[in-house]
C-alpha cells in the first residue's frame, strides 16, 4: 500500500469512515424545485463509487430567509426526505458516508430571489452582494435556532451519517463570530463569549435534536484574512470553546471570506495545499479530527499531510469533481491513471458562479454521471475505421473514447507532440499546470489502443486513401488578426508567437486586449518577466475581465501591478501606425468618444481572440461518409467545449 | 553459609519485536497476531544473569516462570541453556483477557507457593515500557519491592540494592528476604554452549494451570479484571511543524504568507542562450538537482 495512511479508517463522532478522503461540500445548481433531485444521487454516488470515504452535500438552506442561490435545497420542507433516502441509501450501497451540510448564509446573499430581506447580526451589507440586511432581533436568532434543529430531524429521517454546519467563509455564523460583521450591543455582541452566543445556540439546538448518537460537525473559517477580521490565532481560541462545548466530533475548515474569495477556491496561481498551515495551526489546539482543505488534488500529497499530522481527514473537492475514482486509483497505485485538477476554475466556480450547473473542464461527465459516468460506456455494435485529425484535448478525447469502444482509431496531428494549442496556452506565466490536461490524455489515448502518428500534416488526399468511415476534423484554431490599418507587418505579433518565442520582443511593448482572458493577461505577464516595459489597452472597463468568474482576477492583477505593467481601459483601438521601434496606437474612448494615441512603443501584440482553422474540413466535406467536427475548428471557445466535443462524438460515432 | 537453600525465582516475559509494522485487530481491542515476532524481554534475561551469577558463586537454585502459551516454552529452554535449574510454565484459558490486578493476583499465588528467597525480572519492557504486574505481586504477598536496581549484594538477612532515583542520582536501599528485585541495568547475558542448548531441548518444563494454583476462576482473568478494554487504536501523530501565519501580521501579509509558502515556486527560470550553451547549462543543472553525475 502506497498511502497508509489515507487509507486507514477514521472515527467521526459514532461514524467510521474508511479512509481520510472527504468529497467537500460546494454548490451544484444540480438541485431541482429546492429539492434533492436524481442527478445529485448520482453525482455524490459516483464519487462514492470512485473511492472517496466520506462525502459532505453542498450547502442546504435551513430558513427561507436564506436563498442566496436559486437551485439550493430547502432543508426546512419535510418534502426532501424521500429525496434524501435515494441519496444516502445510492451512497450507502459503495461504502460511503454522507453527512449534510447545513447553512445560513446571513447577509452574504440578498433577497432579490426570496423576495424578504436577508437577516444578519448587524446591518452591514456583504461586499460581494451589497444588499443591507435587517439587523436579527432576538426572536429571529432563536427562530433560525429553532429551523437548524428541524433541518436536522429531516437530515436525520433521510438517512444521512451525519450533519456538518457551515461556520465557515459564507455562513451567518461567521458573521455573529467576526468583529467585521458583528457591531451588536446586546447579548450577541460585543466580547468573544457575545459572538460565540448565537452560533452555540445552532449547534446545541441541533445536538438537542439529533441527540448525542448521531455525528455532528462545523466547518469553520480558519483566517477570515482580513484587516479586522478573524485571524488564526482567535480562531484557534474559538475552536477550543467549541471543542470544549463537548457538542461536536469534528472540524472542518475553509478559508477567507467574500472580501478574499480567490482564497477560498485557489487557481493554479495559487501553491497546492496553501491552507495547510491553518489546518495545522487549529490543530494543535483541539483534539477532535481536523479537515484540511485547499488544492490537495494529489494522494502524495494528501499522504504527507496526514502523516506530518498536520490534519486527520483531507478534504477534496475540484480533484474529485475532475476524477471521481482518484481514491480507488491511488489506493491500486494506479497513478498514471489518476486525471488530476488543474485548478483552472472554469468549469466549477466559473459555472457555479454564473448560476449554470456545475461543470469541469476536464470531466463532462460532472452532473451526467447517469448516462455518462463509470460503467456507461458500451462497445460500438460496428466497428469502424475512425480518423481523428488534430491531437488537441478535444481530439485526444474524440480518439480515445472512440478507440475505446472498439473502433479502430488513428490520431494525426502536424506537431511533434500531442496537446495541440494546450502547449502554447501552459507557457504563459503561471499557467504551466494547464499543460497537465495533457499529461492526463496522453497515455489514455494510447491505452485506448489509438494509433498516433505525430508530426503528421493531413491533408484531404491522404486521410481519403485511407478510407475510413469517420473522419473527426480537430483542426484548432489561428489568432485573428486587427481589422484595422496598420496592425501588420513587422513588430506587430500574436499572443501565441509570443508564448512560443516567435516574436522580437523590443523594451517597450503595447498589449492590445480583446480577449480579457488568460490569453492576454498571462502573456503580459509573460513579457513583464522578460525585463519590457508593458503597456496594456483593452476596451473593457478593466484588464482581465473575463477573469473574475474563475476568481484569477485579483492576483493576476496584484502580479501584474507589482511587475510594472500600466493599463488603459475603455479603449477602441481603431490604428496601428509607425515604423518598427517607434509604433504608435491610436483610439477612442468608447465611453466619452475622445480619441488619444499611445506610443512610441518597439512592439506591438495583439490579444484579438481565435478564428477557426477549416479548410480540412471544408475540403473533405461530402468526401466522407460520416464527417465532424469539434472544438475550436467549428468555432473557437475555450477547452471546456473542445473537451466536451471530443468526448460526446467519441461516444457517439 | 548464610545463603543456604538461596531459591530465585526469575520471571521471564516476551515482548513484541518493534520493528515489523503492528496492526490493529478487526475488532479494534488490541493487535494482530499475524506477523508479530516475539522475542524474550532483554531486561528479564538481565535478571536472569543476575541469577544465574549468584547461582555460579553461592550455588543458589534458579527457577525461571513463564506466564503465557505454549511457545513461550522456547524462552524457558533459553534459560535451561543458560543454567536454570527448573522451568514453569504457568497457563490456562482462564487467565486470558486479566487486567494487571487480576495478573498480579496469579504472581502473587506462584510465589507464594515456590516461596522463593528472591524474585528478579525486569523493570522495563522493551515494547511498552513498565509492567506493574511484579510489583502488585509483591504487595499482594506482602513482600518488598526494589524497582530501577542496577546492581545487587547480599546481606546476612537481606539484600542491598543500587537503584536508579531522581535525576540520574542512585539510592542505596535495604530489604530483608524474601525480596522482589526489577533490573534496570545489569550484567550482559551470557551465550549458552551448544551443549547446553541440545541438553535444553529435553529439559522437563513444568505446566502449571489454574488448579495448581487453587485460585478461584473469578478472581483472575477477563472475569477478575477490574479494567475493561473498550477500544485499540494508535494515538495521532504530533503534527510536524509548519509555519502559521502569525495574526499579528496584516492580513494583506499573512495572505502572502501562505501563497508563497507552498510546495514549489510556481515560476522557473528563463534562459536565453544559445544551442551549445544550453546543452552545458542543462547538464549544470541536472547535476546541481542531483538528476545527473
Amino acid at each position: 500500500m502506497m498511502f497508509p495512511n489515507l487509507f486507514s479508517p477514521l472515527k467521526l463522532g459514532t461514524v467510521e469512515v474508511k479512509n481520510r478522503i472527504s468529497f467537500q461540500p460546494h454548490l451544484t445548481n444540480l438541485a431541482v424545485g429546492n429539492l434533492p433531485s436524481e442527478r445529485q444521487m448520482y453525482y455524490w454516488g459516483e464519487r462514492a463509487k470512485g473511492g472517496a470515504g466520506l462525502i459532505i452535500t453542498e450547502e442546504m438552506s435551513v430558513h427561507p430567509t436564506d436563498m442566496a442561490y436559486e437551485k439550493l435545497i430547502d432543508v426546512y420542507h419535510p418534502e426532501v426526505i424521500p429525496g434524501f433516502k435515494k441519496i444516502t441509501d445510492y451512497v450507502h450501497q459503495f461504502d460511503g458516508k454522507i453527512f449534510a451540510q447545513l447553512n445560513h448564509n446571513g447577509q452574504q446573499g440578498d433577497g432579490s430571489i426570496s423576495r424578504l430581506p436577508v437577516w444578519a447580526p448587524s446591518p452591514m451589507p456583504d461586499v460581494l452582494f451589497r444588499e443591507t440586511p435587517k439587523e436579527m432581533e432576538h426572536e429571529d436568532i432563536e427562530e433560525v435556532a429553532s429551523y437548524f434543529a428541524k433541518c436536522a430531524i429531516h437530515v436525520r429521517e433521510g438517512g444521512f451519517d451525519g450533519i456538518e454546519l457551515q461556520f465557515g467563509h459564507s455562513s451567518l455564523a461567521r458573521q455573529f463570530l467576526s468583529p467585521l460583521t458583528n457591531f451588536r450591543g446586546d447579548e450577541y455582541g460585543g466580547s468573544l463569549e457575545n459572538r460565540m452566543r448565537a452560533p452555540l445556540k445552532f449547534i446545541s439546538a441541533v445536538r438537542k435534536a439529533v441527540g448525542n448518537d448521531f455525528t455532528l460537525g462545523i466547518r469553520m473559517c480558519a483566517d477570515e484574512m482580513i484587516p479586522g477580521g478573524l485571524d488564526l490565532g482567535q480562531v484557534q481560541e474559538i475552536c477550543a470553546r467549541f471543542e470544549a462545548s463537548g457538542l461536536i466530533d469534528f472540524m472542518d475548515l475553509s478559508i477567507a471570506t467574500f472580501y478574499n474569495l480567490y482564497l477560498v477556491e485557489g487557481s493554479m496561481h495559487t501553491p497546492l495545499g496553501y491552507t495547510i498551515p491553518l489546518a495545522a495551526g487549529v490543530r494543535e489546539r483541539v483534539k477532535i479530527p481536523v479537515f484540511c482543505t485547499g488544492r490537495i488534488n494529489d494522494p502524495v500529497m494528501a499522504e504527507k499531510v496526514l502523516a506530518n499530522g498536520q490534519a486527520d481527514m483531507i478534504g477534496m473537492c475540484r480533484g474529485l469533481i475532475c476524477d471521481p475514482f482518484l481514491p480507488k486509483k491511488a489506493r491500486d497505485g494506479r497513478m498514471e491513471d489518476i486525471r488530476y485538477c488543474i485548478a483552472c476554475n472554469q468549469g466549477c466556480i466559473g459555472r457555479i458562479g454564473m448560476n449554470k450547473t456545475l461543470g469541469c473542464v476536464q470531466n463532462p461527465a460532472v452532473g451526467r454521471e447517469k448516462e455518462w459516468g463509470e460503467g456507461t460506456l458500451t462497445k460500438a455494435n460496428v466497428r469502424k475505421k475512425v480518423t481523428v485529425v488534430g491531437g488537441g484535448p478535444g481530439g485526444m478525447w474524440a480518439a480515445k473514447m472512440a478507440g475505446r469502444r472498439g473502433h479502430s482509431v488513428t490520431l494525426y496531428d502536424r506537431n511533434e507532440a500531442l496537446g495541440g494549442q494546450v502547449r502554447t496556452a501552459m507557457k504563459g506565466t503561471g499557467r504551466d499546470e494547464f499543460g497537465v490536461i495533457i499529461r492526463n490524455e496522453k497515455d489514455q489515448v494510447h491505452k485506448a489502443g489509438v494509433k498516433v502518428n505525430l508530426g503528421a500534416e493531413a491533408t484531404a488526399e491522404q486521410v481519403l486513401t485511407e478510407k475510413p468511415d469517420v473522419v473527426i476534423i480537430a483542426t484548432g484554431s489561428l489568432p485573428k488578426e486587427h481589422p484595422v490599418g496598420g496592425a501588420d507587418g513587422p513588430a506587430v505579433y500574436n499572443v501565441w508567437q509570443v508564448l512560443d518565442g516567435q516574436a522580437e520582443l523590443g523594451a517597450k511593448v503595447c498589449l492590445i486586449d480583446y480577449d480579457g482572458h488568460h490569453r492576454a493577461s498571462a502573456t503580459a505577464e509573460f513579457m513583464a518577466n522578460l525585463g519590457k516595459t508593458v503597456h496594456v489597452i483593452t476596451s473593457s472597463l478593466f484588464v482581465g475581465a473575463e477573469l473574475g468568474p474563475t476568481q484569477d482576477l485579483y492576483l493576476t492583477r496584484q502580479r501584474l501591478l507589482q511587475k510594472g505593467v500600466t493599463f488603459t481601459p475603455d479603449i477602441a483601438v481603431m490604428e496601428v501606425a509607425g515604423e518598427s521601434g517607434a509604433k504608435t496606437v491610436k483610439g477612442f474612448n468608447v465611453y466619452s468618444n475622445q480619441w488619444q494615441e499611445w506610443g512610441p512603443f518597439d512592439t506591438i501584440v495583439l490579444a484579438m481572440g481565435q478564428r477557426v482553422d477549416d479548410s480540412l474540413y471544408f475540403s473533405l466535406k461530402g468526401k466522407v461518409a460520416e464527417l465532424y467536427r469539434i472544438g475550436d475548428c467549428v468555432a473557437p471557445r475555450k477547452v471546456d467545449m473542445a473537451i466536451w466535443e471530443g468526448h460526446r462524438i467519441g461516444r457517439e460515432i | 553459609m548464610p545463603y543456604k537453600n538461596l531459591h530465585i525465582l526469575v520471571l521471564l516475559r516476551e515482548i513484541n519485536d518493534s520493528r515489523p509494522p503492528a496492526r490493529v485487530t478487526a475488532r479494534g481491542a488490541g493487535i494482530s497476531d499475524r506477523g508479530l515476532r516475539r522475542v524474550p524481554n532483554p531486561a528479564d534475561l538481565i535478571a536472569l544473569e543476575e541469577a544465574l551469577r549468584l547461582k555460579d558463586s553461592l550455588g543458589a537454585t534458579v527457577t525461571a516462570l513463564a506466564v503465557g502459551p505454549g511457545r513461550l516454552d522456547d524462552t524457558l529452554r533459553l534459560a535451561f541453556s543458560l543454567g536454570a535449574d527448573r522451568g514453569i510454565r504457568f497457563w490456562d484459558h482462564g487467565v486470558e483477557g486479566g487486567d494487571a490486578v487480576a495478573d498480579a493476583r496469579c504472581l502473587a499465588r506462584i510465589v507464594a507457593i515456590l516461596a522463593p528467597t528472591l524474585v528478579f525480572t525486569g523493570h522495563r519492557m522493551q515494547d511498552r515500557g513498565d509492567d506493574p504486574v511484579p510489583a502488585l505481586a509483591a504487595a499482594t504477598a506482602g513482600i518488598p519491592c526494589i524497582t530501577a536496581a542496577v546492581s545487587l549484594a547480599l546481606k546476612q538477612q537481606g539484600v542491598e540494592a543500587l537503584r536508579k532515583s531522581d535525576r540520574g542520582g542512585r539510592q542505596k536501599v535495604e530489604a530483608p528476604f524474601p525480596c522482589t528485585v526489577l533490573f534496570d541495568e545489569g550484567e550482559t547475558p551470557r551465550y549458552p554452549s551448544i551443549e547446553a542448548i541440545t541438553r535444553s531441548l529435553t529439559a522437563p518444563i513444568e505446566e502449571w494451570d489454574l488448579a495448581d494454583l487453587g485460585l478461584p476462576f473469578r478472581e483472575v482473568g477477563a472475569i477478575g479484571a477490574r479494567l475493561a478494554t473498550a477500544e485499540f487504536g494508535l494515538p495521532r501523530p504530533d503534527p510536524v511543524r509548519v509555519v502559521t501565519p502569525d495574526p499579528a501580521l496584516p492580513a494583506f501579509e499573512r495572505i502572502l504568507s501562505l501563497l508563497s509558502g507552498g510546495i514549489k515556486a510556481r515560476e522557473g527560470k528563463t534562459h536565453h542562450l544559445g544551442a551549445e550553451e544550453t546543452a552545458a547549462k542543462l547538464w549544470e543543472i541536472f547535476r546541481e538537482e542531483g538528476l545527473a553525475q
